[in-house]
This record gives structure tokens, C-alpha cells and sequence, in this order.
């Protein structure tokens, strides 16, 4: 019995301590992979620019794309043409004043081999020239200061004008189905917001029960779909700023479902398109 | 432990069910799929480790009398180990399962499930509850080795906190506390009782009438009460906590020691050998101290068919209970034969022989036959057969050292004889 019991104490540390190296270490490596960087200069940089080796600094990150060069859709002189310089002009008008995708900018990540310095070992951002662009922008943005969840115009500019109809869309992240939702919309204004399943991190909120640690955060969300009741479609986007429509968000914390999602299912719900007439 | 089933045990099954029933419709059956199958382990395995913590505890309560409802106190301990054994690899499955069945949800939720933020009390509460069974178990179990008697004690004292550190974990969380209410009473008014009720409530104050030397290294101490005597049966023992001020050590400690009088006798004596500090200590007990006694426990001769004839083995001081009943026997009338076999080392140190030979002058039913190690090695079949050729069909009672235990039950078990019908006097527990 002692045997078994000392064995047993020493197998119980084990897998704890397994269970907790294991995700310091898968942690680390995500923060690993987007923090190694080698110092590159231009001159470094200079020296890769052809198909052979094919560097390319981008908004302050150097990439080494000579293996994707062959599967890059346009022509290979195209992307050929910026090797060993600074390309964040290029990539940012993929065609004129339109960037690389979001999945584009993923697929970059992947060849990422260090940051570019300059001479001093001081990083170079690649966006000098943009920055009194970018003020350009700022100033003729008088609605910057508007918070995303009041902008009226943003709001109509994002969602157009869906027709009226019966609607079902998801958020889904980390492999999970977190939000699953119903509305319809009549007039342009929101009936029947419902939710068809509600998740995270492996509990079902809507089969939890008074008392229930997380029964709070579920309480939170029936609030925002009775909030939206009769309100105008643009009003999802007050959910932005969850504080403006339920009390006490975050009651739990490290467990929260944020408003941000209901709208990312609810936008969901108006792309897929009316899900059935009324 | 022999598997008879006492009614104390069907109390235990009881009380270590009554979580789990309880929260039976919560649980449901087990689940197929895997991650929820070890959610469920780790929900049953937790109702289960906390019910046998706090069932250990209560056993921990050490009642005369009570102690027979469970076939004697050295059983009753040995449960209380199994238990409490069962229960620290339970929870430590517990916490394992409900961790691992939150892998599937992400290698972070699963660390945020065992080690929450600090606000979540309750879940701390039972990492602690574990520390300090680790702690007090530790050198129970000897992890590392065997610990004095003295502050392994000591150490076990925290086992109180462990209980109450596992019910601030379980009742904040559990679905219905009234089953831990209710055994977290019964453990905690054990250790009460136990600690700070029984030592001024359940000790008898006697007083040292004679030390009368038997052997080397062995005396008879005969107590003689201040007050009314404690009521006892041959084969039960008592917890002795000697307050001589002389003592060189063990003044105020308690330990167990065999009585050897006769139920009947106006005097309360004990055999004690020399095996330890405080046994060593008593052999020089002043005459005319105060000990303190708290008992009988033990259930030796518990009315196993009292039809049948016994065959008594006795060896070194484990004769000390055989004494008792030899001399008690003269009372009793008793109509079945008796036959004891004293395995000694030699003359010398077969102590109470000549009053044992002398009881069995006075008493037909009774014989007794000596054998020396010395003359002629380890006791065998030829000559248990040659002086007692019915022994197989006898009522066995075993009490001695480890080793003669162990022999004799090879001899015995060798010879086709049931293990229901050996009973045996464990002396090396605590």
C-alpha cells in the first residue's frame, strides 16, 4: 500500500506537471514564433533579389519567399520585381489602392525570418512614407473620434440593405460553434432575436442553471437579445460597447462572451442571406 | 483483514454511498464519449475521495465498544488506512480527470480549470485540502522513510485541516451539501472527541499497586483503580498514559497494552515488555504513580463458535491475552477444550508458563504445552499434530511477533485450514 500510494502521488505530480509544461511550452511557441526576429539591414536584404533567393521587407518585417514565388497567381516578374527591397507599397495595392487579404497577410507570417534595422540596428517600419498619408486620412476622418458602436454612417456603409426575411448565422472560433443566432427583420428593424446555441470553452450556456458559476454571462446575453428587440439592424453595433446595453458585463472573468460575437453572427446571418421568407 | 463483513462495515457502505446516491440524478449514467467520460470520472471520483476522507475521520473516533463493531480496533485501524489510502488516490483521479476533460477545449482551459484565478476560493480550497494530506500522509504511507511515532502524530493532527479545507472545496461547489454536512459533522466531532473531549473524559485514573519483574526486559504492572474499574474481557487491551514524573520517557503518551488479569481480578494488570522508549521506560515504574487507562478495546476473543474447541499459539509477549483468559477461566465454566501452545525461546523467557501450567492443573478443559525455538527450531506440523492431533478442526487464535504470525500461518493455511477460523492479534500496529 505505501508502494502504491508513493507511486500513485508521484504519477499524480507527473501528469500534472505534463499537463502544465506542455501548455507553457505551446504558449511559448506562439509567442516565440511572432518574437524571433533577426536583425536584417537593407544591405542584407540587397543581397537576396532574385528567384534563386527572394527577400522582400514588409511594414518592418523581412520575409523570405523564395519557395512561394512559384505559387504566387500572377505572373512571376510581378512579385519577382521587389525582391530584395522594401515592398510594403507593393503589398499594400495588390491592385491600386487595395492590399494583400487578411489570409495573405497569414500566409506572409509563415516566411517571416527577421525585421529590418537600419545601420544603427535601429527597426525600419517600411511605412515612412505613409504616415503623412496616413495623417491625410486621419484628417479628413471627422467621425474618427465616433465610437464604432455610434458611427451611423459606418453602420449603413457595413451592412447595406438586407432584405426582410428570416435570418441564421454563427461566430465560431478556436474549433467551436460559440454563437449560433436567429432574427428576423421586418422593416429593416430586428423581431425574434434568438439564440440557437451559446458556447464557450466547452459549456453550453443555455443549459446552465441558476446558481451555475456562468449563469451570469448567459442572463447578460438573453439581455442584449431582448435589447435588440424592434430596434433598427444597425443597432447591433451598440454591442461593440456591450456596457451601453446590459449591465455587469463581464461577470466572470476569462470566460466572457463579448458582444463583438453577436454581431460577427448576426453579420454572418445577413451574408449567408435570407435564410427563409416570413 | 479477513473478509467477514461486520455490521460496522455495512454502517461504512452506508455512509460512503449516501453522496453518491444522492447525487446519482445529477450524474447519470456514465457518459460514452471520452472527454465527458472522464468529466464524469472525475465528478464520481471526487463525491467518492471526499466521502471515504471524511468516513476515515470519523473512524478515527476510537470508542470502547464501538471499536467491536468492526471485529476490534486493530481492524477498525486498518480500515481507517484503507480509507483513508482510497481516499487521496481518488481525489488525486479526481483532480486529473477534470482536468484532462477539459483538453478537448483547449490546452489553456484545461490549466484555467485545475489552477483557476486566486478569487476562486473554493477550487484553491481543495488544492490546499491535498497539500496537507500530502503533508500528513507523507510519512504515514513513508514516502520518505519512517517517522517517530511521536511527531508522525503530530503530523496527523493536520489531517484536521485537510477535512476542513476539503468540505470548503466541496460544499461551495457540490450540488447537495447535506451529505457533507452530515459526514463532515461525524468526521470533525470524531477528531473533537478523540482530541479534546476523550483524554479528560474517557481516561480512568489508576494508581501503581506493583511492578513484579517476569523476565528480562519484561514486567507485570498491576494497576488498582482510584475509582470504579473499567470492565473488560480477556483478549481486550487499553491505552496506558503513564504520569510518573521519574519516567525517563513517554510521561503523558499514550500506548496499548494487552491486559493479562482475570475480568474478575480487583486489579487491572498489563504485561510490558521492553520494545520501545516509553515500554522500556515503564519497566521502572514508581509504585504508588498515577497512569491513566482509556478502554477496553479489541474483540480477540470475540464469540467465534464458542462450541467448537480453540487452539490458543502464543509467543513472546502476545501470551499477555492467552494469560488473561487462563486466568478468567476458572469463572467460566467453560466446556470447551483449550489448548495453548506457548512458543518461547527458551525457559527463561517463557514468562507466566508456571501459572499457565498451574491453571491448567486446576482446569481439565485446559493444557499447555511449551516449546522452546532454542531446543527445537521453529514450531512444525509433527508437533503441533503430536501434542494436539485435532488442531486443524479447532478455533485458531494467533498473538505474538510479525514472524511467528507469519510462520504460523503458512503452517496453518498449508494444512488446508480455513482463514475464517485464524484469528490473530496484530501487535505492531499503533
Amino acid at each position: 500500500m505505501n508502494k502504491f500510494a508513493y507511486s500513485a502521488f508521484i504519477a499524480f505530480l507527473a501528469s500534472i506537471g505534463t499537463l502544465v509544461s506542455v501548455h507553457a511550452l505551446s504558449s511559448d511557441d506562439e509567442t516565440d514564433g511572432a518574437s524571433e526576429t533577426r536583425d536584417i539591414t537593407l544591405d542584407e536584404l540587397a543581397e537576396h533579389a532574385s528567384a534563386e533567393s527572394c527577400w522582400k521587407a514588409i511594414h518592418g518585417g523581412v520575409y523570405d519567399i523564395t519557395d512561394y514565388v512559384p505559387d504566387h497567381p500572377t505572373e512571376e516578374e510581378v512579385i519577382l520585381e521587389w525582391c530584395g527591397r522594401e515592398s510594403s507599397e507593393a503589398w499594400d495595392n495588390k491592385s491600386p489602392g487595395r492590399p494583400h487579404s487578411p489570409g495573405a497577410e497569414r500566409q506572409l507570417e509563415n516566411y517571416r525570418i527577421g525585421r529590418l534595422v537600419d545601420d544603427q540596428g535601429e527597426p525600419l517600419s517600411g511605412d515612412v512614407e505613409e504616415t503623412s498619408a496616413d495623417a491625410e486620412r486621419q484628417d479628413a476622418r471627422p467621425a474618427a473620434s465616433v465610437s464604432p458602436a455610434e458611427d451611423q454612417r459606418l453602420h449603413q456603409a457595413m451592412l447595406g440593405q438586407p432584405m426582410d426575411g428570416h435570418y441564421r448565422g454563427v461566430f465560431t472560433d478556436r474549433g467551436e460553434i460559440q454563437v449560433n443566432i436567429t432574427f428576423d427583420l421586418r422593416d429593416g428593424h430586428l423581431t425574434d432575436v434568438n439564440f440557437r446555441h451559446l458556447a464557450y470553452r466547452g459549456v453550453d450556456y443555455l443549459t446552465l442553471e441558476e446558481g451555475d458559476d456562468l449563469y451570469p454571462v448567459m442572463v447578460q446575453h438573453r439581455r442584449i437579445t431582448e435589447w435588440l428587440e424592434g430596434e433598427p439592424l444597425t443597432a447591433i453595433f451598440a454591442l461593440y460597447e456591450p456596457a451601453r446595453v446590459v449591465d455587469e458585463v463581464d461577470g466572470f472573468s476569462g470566460a466572457t462572451l463579448r458582444g463583438a460575437k453577436v454581431i460577427s453572427a448576426m453579420r454572418d446571418g445577413l451574408n449567408r442571406g435570407v435564410y427563409s421568407w416570413p | 483483514m479477513a473478509l467477514r463483513l461486520y455490521r460496522g462495515d455495512l454502517l461504512l457502505i452506508v455512509a460512503l454511498l449516501v453522496p453518491l446516491v444522492v447525487a446519482a440524478p445529477r450524474l447519470g449514467w456514465p457518459p460514452g464519449e471520452a472527454a465527458a467520460l472522464l468529466g464524469w470520472v472525475g465528478r464520481v471520483s471526487g463525491i467518492v475521495g471526499l466521502a471515504m476522507l471524511l468516513v476515515t475521520a470519523a473512524l478515527s473516533i476510537r470508542l470502547p465498544g464501538f471499536d467491536r463493531w468492526f471485529g476490534g480496533l486493530d481492524r477498525l485501524w486498518q480500515l481507517h488506512r484503507l480509507l483513508g489510502f482510497s481516499a487521496f488516490i481518488l481525489i488525486m483521479l479526481h483532480v486529473l480527470a477534470l482536468g484532462l476533460a477539459r483538453v478537448p477545449a483547449g490546452l489553456d482551459v484545461a490549466v484555467l480549470t485545475l489552477f483557476p484565478p486566486p478569487s476562486q476560493l473554493a477550487l484553491w480550497s481543495g488544492w490546499l485540502a491535498w497539500l496537507a494530506m500530502v503533508i500528513f500522509l507523507a510519512p504515514t504511507f513513508q514516502f520518505f522513510g519512517r517517522l517517530d511515532y511521536q511527531r508522525w502524530k503530530g503530523l496527523h493532527m493536520l489531517s484536521a485541516a485537510a477535512l476542513l479545507l476539503a468540505l470548503g472545496h466541496a460544499l461551495p461547489l457540490a450540488g447537495e451539501t447535506w451529505p457533507w454536512w452530515l459526514l463532515g459533522a461525524l468526521g470533525a466531532g470524531a477528531m473533537v472527541w478523540r482530541k479534546l473531549l476523550s483524554p479528560s473524559l474517557a481516561r480512568h485514573p489508576y494508581r501503581v499497586e506493583c511492578v513484579a519483574p517476569l523476565a528480562r526486559g519484561v514486567v507485570e504492572i498491576a494497576l488498582r483503580p482510584e475509582a470504579r474499574g473499567l470492565g473488560y474481557r480477556p483478549g481486550q487491551f487499553v491505552y496506558l498514559t503513564p504520569l510518573d514524573e521519574s519516567l525517563t520517557a513517554g510521561r503523558g503518551e499514550e500506548h496499548p497494552y494487552t491486559i493479562a488479569s482475570a475480568p474478575h481480578d480487583p486489579l487491572l494488570r498489563v504485561g510490558i515488555k521492553d520494545l520501545g522508549d516509553a515500554s522500556h521506560a515503564l519497566q521502572t515504574v514508581s509504585v504508588g504513580s498515577r497512569v491513566m487507562l482509556e478502554g477496553p478495546y479489541g474483540d480477540f476473543f470475540a464469540a467465534h463458535h464458542p462450541d467448537r474447541d480453540a487452539l490458543w499459539l502464543g509467543g513472546g509477549i502476545g501470551i499477555t491475552p492467552f494469560v488473561s483468559a487462563a486466568r478468567g477461566m476458572a469463572d467460566l465454566d467453560e466446556g470447551r477444550g483449550v489448548q495453548l501452545f506457548y512458543l518461547a525461546n527458551g525457559p527463561d523467557r517463557a514468562y507466566y508458563l508456571d501459572e499457565l501450567t498451574r491453571c491448567a492443573g486446576e482446569n481439565e478443559c485446559f493444557t499447555v504445552t511449551a516449546h522452546f525455538y532454542r531446543e527445537l527450531g521453529p514450531l512444525t506440523e509433527s508437533f503441533l499434530r503430536h501434542h494436539c492431533p485435532d488442531y486443524a478442526d479447532r478455533e485458531i487464535y494467533l498473538c505474538g511477533p510479525p514472524g511467528m504470525i507469519g510462520h504460523l500461518r503458512d503452517l496453518l493455511d498449508a494444512q488446508g485450514v480455513p482463514a475464517a477460523r485464524i484469528h490473530c492479534e496484530v501487535f505492531d500496529f499503533l
